[in-house]
């Protein structure tokens, strides 16, 4: 099943590769099937998977090739599976992509075939990413999966893609590298590169080791989230990749760094997480503020959102370094809220700008007269970004903010004024684009969002109103594993403990 | 002695051992022979395919011998299954740039025969450096292959570029060669043998012995165009014809650090290791910086190489002083299969790209190559992902086993600056991309003819495919390893 899920949307590449490229209608119409079919293969699996089971289900296990360690010769294997921290975002992608496809209608009229097939890769790797439970074939998919997307921005992208994608590539390939030896170091010493059996020999390793590789593995995370000092490539990435670009990007890349940092991070090494769980905290806080503030100074409606990915993904980390119960829920439910609603802005960014050809807020000004139906979108899908209860932003802002602040009170209230921040500037922007008298008269002309348009927005805004009203049911799903993952933290903390008042003794291993 | 030899070499043990240069070596005679013999002529191709063949079928039967030979002629000369898998590599390097040769010469008498005699010569020299166990069996083996390569690199005799660049690489080339005359006389000196295992027992302090070492490793840091010895690589893979330059780089940098990593490095004093590691990392710095800064393809791909060489001695500063404990010749040899489909495809492609009378293939006539012709453009832009050690291509495992070498040595801060270093070289590799894809054609600027002859064409693809093979499905390489 897994299989199947991670590989339909490959061979639907291959059978659009071989399709003719001049009936444009008919690719589109396969990379749709194809997607939805995906989707249901992944909602299949979604529907089947077990919640209450905090390990690794759906497993499905082939051997690969051998390498060496120093426990002797190492299987790697051919090794997908599901758990709590995966599920949802494997639901995500399924449900983003069919969506993504058809929003590329209106604006990809120039080699079709390519993007489609790229678009498809992209959802392999994606989705390989996601369901890898071996470290080698986890790399594999991190390292292959920015091929596509570079392919995506670089051709079809804005005026300086160029420049934007190969910053994202460098950026992100040195992160991946410096994993890279991580991953290498982590393999010889343990003998293991199974992640479910990583989980206990990673423990084994001495307190230096696990503290170096989870470093290097972090700093690829960090850099893909991408927290603080690292976030300077996405704003350009996102300005200049096209709509469907940006949803992708926003929607799911984004969240293999954090889902990185959980699982590779956190539930590896839950004694060297915890230990730079206040870098982390601050980083998170401090990203949250800092983007706020970017995307407040930003006039690029584009550039704006992008910002404001950098501030919502510092509320993930956030949650998620605070090492608590609820901050652990919100900071997955988070990630998905961030795919939806961040997803849907670009969206909507992309359909007015496809009717006005500018991005700049000053071009803009009025459009709620001349464009209503655009307008109920966009007012919607704000609140739901900014944290209006009953959608789905609270919830996971809440969460997290209730999580942090058993950890941390001070970077807790920190993150509350991002809240504030995040309010003002989205809604300053609102504002701007949509209310007021209009100000340029060529705006005037312009035409509502069509029924494609609102049909492929309406099942994202569907969840977004599901996950504000019911967020139980999906927390369920991943709330075991998380309470797995939260345990493994106390238990090293208990080591740690125990470990302080005699540190001449020998580590017990 | 005579007759002691010749018994010697009738034996089934030896003929097994050399079969593989024998077959080459004869390959070459009968070669010469039709040459001569006009009616013969048309046979060239053929005897020169058989020569190939056979050789390769020796090897083969050598990897799959019960009872491998191992030292033979008095303990000259070794070869076991690591042998015969560099023999095979070097086989594989030759065919590639034969088959690319095809059609490439343009003068008016371009000397095709001469031209692939030389060419295969080459192998024979490359597999006794391989199979060297002493150090005058090695400088015949190293003399074998730099003769007929500083003929080759000059082969375009009516091109100023290409007589510059064998003159160039003969010049430099024979100072080389010195220097690792004067290295093996040292050690002879200090040692009083010339076999390796005699080396390894030598007083690693005394003065001579490590003078030697050095020299002879500068030799052959200056062959695989290592810092400082790499200023002359980037002139002569320019000048020199295409496929000759594809050879350089993949049979002559498998050649020396084959046996590098197999015979060299066991010898040399652990002490040596951070001046190896600062010179590898040095290698990669300014192969990298080179190749970012240039437009024309065989330049970049000239420092590309150089920094592929830095990537290979950091497996030699990881095994120095040590038997191969780590795997070092497996990475080896991983690294350099891959890199051999993957530079001789690029390579490949380009000596077709040149065929329509470009004489120096830049970056802009690139431009938009994916709109006219999309499999090359393809293609090139698999090279250049595998030469950038993006996964699902051979060169992504190849970074893998070496940075594995260097974990398993305890040599992680190295590892990471020569992971961070391989960034850099995204850059350019992304460049070609770049303008393969991204970039429309520029008016005024020639977009270049392909002459895609049925054999280069079929060559290209193998290449792709088994770059891809060795990247997917990696099982199957290593399976042969053992």
């Amino acid at each position: 099943m897994l299989v199947l899920l991670t590989f339909l949307p490959l061979l639907g590449a291959v059978l659009i590769g071989l399709l003719p490229s001049k009936s444009e209608s008919l690719l589109r119409l396969t990379a749709l099937g194809v997607t939805l079919a995906t989707a249901a293969v992944g909602l299949t699996v979604y529907a089947r998977f077990d919640g209450a089971n905090p390990g690794f289900q759906q497993e499905f296990l082939r051997p690969w090739f051998e390498l060496a360690s120093s426990a002797g010769p190492l299987q790697v294997r051919f090794h997908l599976g599901l758990d709590g921290v995966s599920i949802l975002l494997v639901a995500l992608t399924v449900v983003l992509m069919p969506l993504v496809v058809l929003s590329s209608y209106g604006h990809v009229h120039m080699r079709v075939k390519e993007f489609l097939v790229w678009l498809l890769v992209m959802e392999t790797g994606m989705l390989g990413v996601f369901l890898s439970l071996d470290l080698v074939l986890f790399y594999f998919f991190w390292e292959v999966s920015l091929v596509p997307l570079y392919f995506l921005v670089g051709i079809w992208g804005g005026e300086r893609r160029l420049y934007a994608t190969l910053k994202f590539f460098l950026y992100t390939v040195a992160g991946s590298l410096v994993m890279l030896i991580g991953v290498i170091a982590l393999l010889w010493k343990t003998g293991s590169a199974n992640v479910p059996e990583l989980l206990t020999k990673a423990l084994l390793l001495t307190p230096a080791e696990q503290s170096w590789i989870f470093a290097a593995f972090a700093l690829a995370f960090a850099i893909k989230v991408p927290l603080l000092p690292f976030h300077t490539w996405l704003a350009d990435a996102h300005t200049e990749a096209p709509t469907s670009g940006s949803v992708l990007l926003a929607g799911v890349l984004l969240k293999m760094g954090t889902y990185g940092l959980l699982r590779f991070g956190i539930q590896l090494f839950p004694a060297a997480a915890s230990e730079a769980a206040p870098l982390f905290l601050a980083l998170g806080a401090i990203g949250i503020v800092y983007g706020a503030l970017l995307a407040w100074a930003q006039t690029d409606l584009k550039r704006l959102i992008a910002c404001s990915s950098v501030s919502h993904l510092g509320f993930v980390v956030l949650g998620m370094f605070a090492l608590t119960g609820p901050g652990l829920r919100g900071a997955v439910l988070q990630m998905i809220n961030h795919g939806l609603s961040t997803g849907l802005l670009f969206l909507l960014v992309g359909m007015v700008y496809e009717r006005t050809h500018t991005r700049d807020l000053a071009r803009y000004g009025g459009l709620a007269s001349v464009m209503p139906v655009f307008a109920l979108f966009l007012v919607f899908t704000v609140l739901s970004s900014v944290g209006l209860p009953g959608l789905n932003g609270f919830v996971g802002e809440y969460l997290i903010l209730a999580g942090t602040f058993q950890a941390s009170p001070f970077w807790a209230v920190v993150g509350v004024s991002g809240v504030v921040f995040g309010a003002i500037y989205l809604l300053m922007a609102t504002r701007r684009v949509l209310f007021g008298a209009v100000t340029h008269e060529e705006n005037r002309a312009l035409s509502d969002l069509n029924l494609r348009e609102v049909g492929l927005m309406l099942p994202l805004c569907v969840l977004v109103v599901w996950f504000g009203v019911q967020p139980a049911p999906f927390l369920a799903k991943c709330a075991p594993t998380l309470d797995g993952i939260l345990e493994r933290v106390e238990n090293a903390r208990a080591e740690a403990r125990l470990a302080l008042p005699s540190p001449s003794e020998a580590p017990v291993r | 002695m005579n007759a002691n030899l010749f018994a010697e070499l009738s034996s089934p043990a030896v003929l097994t051992a050399l079969m593989p240069m024998l077959a080459l070596g004869v390959g070459v005679l009968l070669f010469l022979v039709c040459e001569v013999v006009a009616v013969l002529r048309p046979l060239r191709s053929g005897v020169l395919l058989l020569a190939l063949g056979a050789s390769a079928v020796a090897e083969i039967a050598l990897l799959r011998a019960e009872r491998v030979p191992s030292l033979v002629l008095d303990g000259t000369f070794l070869a076991d299954r690591g042998t015969a898998l560099w023999g095979l590599v070097f086989l594989a390097a030759v065919a590639l740039a034969w088959v690319y040769s095809r059609g490439y010469y343009r003068e008016n008498r371009p000397f095709l025969a001469e031209h692939d005699a030389l060419l295969l010569t080459t192998p024979v020299g490359m597999m006794m450096m391989v199979g060297a166990n002493e150090l005058v069996t090695f400088f015949i083996g190293l003399e074998l292959l730099s003769l007929p390569l500083y003929a080759l690199c000059a082969f375009r005799r009516m091109r100023a570029e290409s007589v510059e660049a064998g003159l160039k690489y003969f010049l430099l080339g024979s100072f080389s060669s010195a220097l690792f005359v004067f290295g093996a006389a040292l050690l002879y000196m200090a040692a009083g043998a010339t076999d390796f295992a005699a080396l390894a027992e030598a007083d690693r302090s005394s003065p001579l012995v490590l003078a030697g070492l050095a020299l002879v490793c500068a030799s052959l840091l200056f062959k695989v165009a290592v810092f400082p010895f790499q200023q002359w690589a980037p002139d002569v893979y320019e000048g020199s014809p295409t496929p000759i330059t594809g050879l350089m780089a993949t049979g002559t940098k498998a050649a020396a650090f084959g046996f590098l990593v197999v015979q060299l490095t066991p010898i040399l004093p652990s002490s040596g290791r951070p001046l190896v590691a600062a010179l590898a990392l040095a290698t990669m710095l300014l192969g990298n910086l080179g190749a970012l800064a240039q437009r024309n393809m065989k330049r970049m791909l000239a420092y590309s190489s150089v920094a592929h060489a830095g990537t290979l001695l950091l497996l030699v500063a990881a095994g120095m002083g040590s038997l191969d404990e780590h795997g070092a010749q497996l990475a080896a040899l991983y690294y350099l299969v891959g890199y051999l489909f993957t530079a001789s495809g690029a390579f490949g492609l380009l000596a077709l790209l040149e065929a329509g009378g470009t004489r120096f293939l830049e970056l802009d006539n690139l431009r938009g190559l994916a709109r006219s012709r999309p499999l090359v453009a393809a293609l090139l832009a698999l090279f250049m992902l595998s030469l950038g050690g993006i996964p699902a291509t051979a060169g992504f495992l190849g970074k893998w086993f070496v940075f594995s070498v260097l974990v398993e040595a305890d040599l992680i801060g190295v590892a990471v600056v020569g992971a961070l270093l391989s960034t850099v070289a995204l850059g350019y590799y992304l460049r070609v991309i770049v303008v393969l894809y991204m970039q429309e054609p520029l008016p005024g600027v020639p977009a270049p003819v392909l002459d895609a002859r049925p054999g280069a064409s079929a060559a290209s693809l193998l290449c792709a495919a088994l770059v891809l093979i060795l990247g997917l499905a990696p099982a199957l390489f290593l399976g042969l390893l053992g």
